[in-house]
């Protein structure tokens, strides 16, 4: 046999032998709950201070397939936190974010509350900018009583995720319902969708079909594509050959919604295009160019009325020197003063269940609106989406986000 | 001196004996990485104190379980898969259909059927459903060999996550699967962070120690020789496809053990877990590690995800920047490993 000899291939070099490894490994194995039984004296110490810093967590995707939104998501809550403190900070206190990467995943996020839960043993967290990320958080968060407080994430699951788990952006519910509306108002009577394999995306497809249909709209064809799809022509071609009246566009990354745009306008097809907020993003517009005149999206959107919205803009603007999302960057801008005024109430960062309650009180007029409040799913109420039509190449600018704004989604 | 004319074999035995640590450790690197990465992962918990480190030690086993398996292929038998996330996917998504008992509007988002299975009952299902797939495809993969082998497995791979993704009337596509069943024993529910790391290590020592009987066994010996030359044991006798297609499903199944354990975990699961990174990364570990040791695969795990979980408290960093140094520092570092230490931390052979 020829087995025997690749183990004696090691000349003279004394071996350890496996028992030994298994003592070892035993030991570590065992290190484990011992180390989980000695208390952590860290926390302790900085409530005794009554000029200790508040410690809020945060979880965004700073890396992985959510970091547009995720980085966007950290520097607007750091900027808030930054001008609370130069002010003073709430009731002679600062607030300290401690920033943790719970990528797109579940199993990311995990790690990250364990982290900032156990380690820097907060109990607000604010994030995720992922879904993913927050269901899978979520259920830690709602059996150890912690606050889960997100201002992107849009999947209409998170609204059972429980007493805990609150949200300041609008479930992709809401989206598909006012789009289904819109269609149907714009004269729609047959559609086809192409949509990203993603769950932002296909949750706004299905809400918006399920509303069209219920209006008496009729699907004709659908299409979908794995997330780093770059051509689209076979799949529209498909499409166009049934005449739709006109085409919805669900996509997670700009880049594929700006080239579906475009590729549909060099194909000829000159109907209507309704998107969502990916479709009409910055970057989606330059790619599409002039293919993109007269997009349509259901979105979200600072009202250019709302003078802090604006500002908010603007000072981002001049800290990190670009805007992008400008909704998401208000609402993670907002839920730093929301939970700014929540502790002012409670005066303690550990009181997870007055927090939740200040919030379920609260009445909030921030950078994406007046007056809102959050329902017993710790849902938010009072935002609205609205749809805005994509302007010619030549009238977009950075004031103008590349679209003017047609009004409030129509509700019959 | 008497003592240059001796053997170093003979210098050793004679010289008084100055500890034990000392007298295994001279010119022995496998144990310094040992006893490395080992007081490293004591520190660290010791450092942390609470349930952090639990969370880190489950992460570490679900890791564990997916290196020893995938060291049976890549290491002992010198087949380089990367699709080994295909069989820990299987294995979650096995977990997940049958045991959530989640219920989602059809309105809203795709609904799928609910079946309520207990943990127990699913996870010898998940390991069965790998080992099955591991058939069907291993029939197929068994004729390609080398570089070939590594792109058919990357192909089953991608295949995996576009089912994973696309068969939405079984795993809900994008959307995920929530409420995934912890397991349960009689009433005894392990749904207790410690609890789960405990029978997590459990099943890690199951898996290691059959890993350790089938590479300790003559047809473990047989792979070996696979490895080495195909056409020489095949000389002797030995139906090599046969013995290849067999430890190809073991792996398989110990993978969907991993998924299964994985699923309950994380209580939700979806494509993105999935991917083909996770695969890479896996065989990085294994790399890492050493090829060809049980236990270099054990400390490759450990020393990976301490890395990775490490570098959360990385000092001086602006917060926005955290998470993109974490991957970097982590990837010099895979790097700076690879580089001094080609075999892994307690390998003898290199890729």
């Amino acid at each position: 046999m020829i087995g025997p000899t690749i183990e004696g291939g090691q000349g003279g070099v004394m071996r350890v032998s496996w028992w030994k490894r298994a003592v070892f490994f035993g030991l570590a194995a065992l290190l484990v709950p011992l180390a989980a039984a000695c208390p952590s004296d860290e926390e302790e110490a900085t409530d005794d201070a009554a000029e200790a810093p508040f410690r809020i967590g945060v979880m965004e995707s700073a890396t992985g397939p959510g970091e547009t939104y995720g980085r966007v998501a950290i520097q607007a809550k750091q900027m808030a936190v930054d001008e609370i403190n130069a002010a003073g900070g709430v009731n002679g206190r600062m607030i300290e974010l401690i920033v943790e990467d719970s990528k797109c995943s579940a199993q990311d996020a995990i790690t990250a509350y364990n982290k900032l839960t156990d380690v820097d043993g907060v109990k607000i967290i604010l994030g995720t900018s992922c879904s993913g990320a927050m269901l899978g958080a979520a259920p830690l968060a709602e059996a150890d009583g912690v606050i889960l407080f997100s201002g992107l994430a849009t999947n209409p699951d998170i609204a059972d995720a429980g007493d805990y788990i609150f949200r300041t952006s609008l479930s992709d519910a809401q989206l598909g319902i006012d789009t289904g509306n819109v269609l149907w108002a714009d004269g729609v009577r047959t559609l086809a969708t192409i949509t990203e394999a993603t769950d932002y995306a296909e949750g706004v497809r299905r809400t918006s079909v399920a509303q069209f249909e219920a209006r008496g709209g009729e699907l004709v064809g659908e299409e979908r594509y794995p997330s780093d799809t770059t051509d689209f022509r076979t799949q529209l071609t498909k499409l166009f050959d049934v005449n739709p009246d006109a085409l919805h566009v669900a996509a997670q990354s700009e880049f594929a919604g700006g080239t579906i745009v475009k590729q549909a306008r060099e194909l000829g097809y000159e109907g209507p295009i309704y998107g969502e907020i990916v479709v009409v993003g910055t970057t989606a517009l330059e790619i599409a160019g002039d293919a993109a005149t007269g997009v349509k999206a259901i979105i979200t959107d600072l009202d250019p009325a709302n003078e802090l919205g604006q500002n908010v803009l603007t000072r981002f603007r001049e800290n990190y020197g670009y805007v992008t999302l400008p909704w998401y960057l208000g609402s993670a801008y907002d839920d730093v003063y929301i939970t700014a005024e929540c502790l002012k109430q409670t005066n303690d960062d550990q009181d997870a269940d007055g927090f939740r309650d200040c919030l379920y009180d609260i009445t909030w007029s921030g950078a994406i609106g007046d007056n809102y409040t959050f329902d017993e799913n710790g849902e938010v109420v009072g935002l609205a989406n609205v749809v805005i039509e994509v302007l010619s190449a030549g009238e977009r600018t950075e004031a103008n986000n590349g679209y003017r704004v047609l009004g409030a989604a129509p509700t019959e | 001196m008497a003592i240059s004319a001796q053997t170093d074999a003979d210098a050793a035995a004679e010289a008084p004996t100055p500890g034990l640590i000392t007298r295994l450790a001279r010119g022995n690197i496998e144990l310094w990485a040992n006893l490395l990465v080992i007081t490293w992962a004591i520190v660290f918990m010791a450092w942390q104190g609470t349930g952090f480190a639990i969370t880190i030690g489950t992460v570490f086993a679900i890791w564990a379980i997916l290196a020893v398996s995938l060291n049976l292929v890549v290491g002992f038998t010198g087949l380089l898969s990367v699709g080994h996330v295909g069989f820990f996917g299987i294995g979650a998504y096995t977990m997940a259909v049958l045991t959530s008992n989640a219920s989602y509007e059809a309105a809203r988002t795709d609904a799928i059927p609910t079946y309520g299975w207990p943990f127990f009952a699913a996870l010898p299902v998940a390991v069965v459903l790998a080992g099955v797939v591991a058939v069907v495809v291993g029939v197929a993969f068994n004729r390609f060999r080398d570089d070939i082998f590594v792109l058919v497995s990357f192909g089953f791979a991608i295949i995996a996550f576009n089912t994973f993704l696309n068969l939405r009337e079984i795993t809900r596509g994008a959307f995920g699967i929530h409420e995934i069943e912890k397991p349960a024993i009689g009433g005894w529910v392990i749904d207790g962070e410690l609890e789960f790391l405990l029978f997590s290590l459990a099943l890690l020592a199951l898996v290691v120690l059959v890993s350790w009987l089938v590479v300790s066994s003559s047809f473990g010996r047989v792979l070996t020789a696979i490895r080495e030359d195909e056409e020489a044991i095949a000389v002797f006798g030995y139906r090599v496809t046969h013995y290849k297609l067999a430890i190809w499903v073991i792996s398989a199944m110990m993978a969907g053990l991993a998924g299964g354990l994985f699923a309950s975990w994380t209580s939700f699961i979806d494509p993105n877990s999935f991917i083909l990174l996770e695969s890479m990364l896996l065989v990085s570990i294994v790399i890492l590690g050493g090829l060809a040791t049980i236990w270099g695969s054990l400390l490759g795990a450990m020393a990976f995800v301490l890395m990775e979980e490490g570098m959360r408290f990385l000092p001086f960093i602006p917060p926005e920047y955290v998470g993109q140094a974490r991957q970097i520092v982590l990837g010099v570092l895979l790097v700076l490993l690879m580089l001094f230490r080609p075999q892994g931390l307690v390998g003898k052979y290199r890729l």
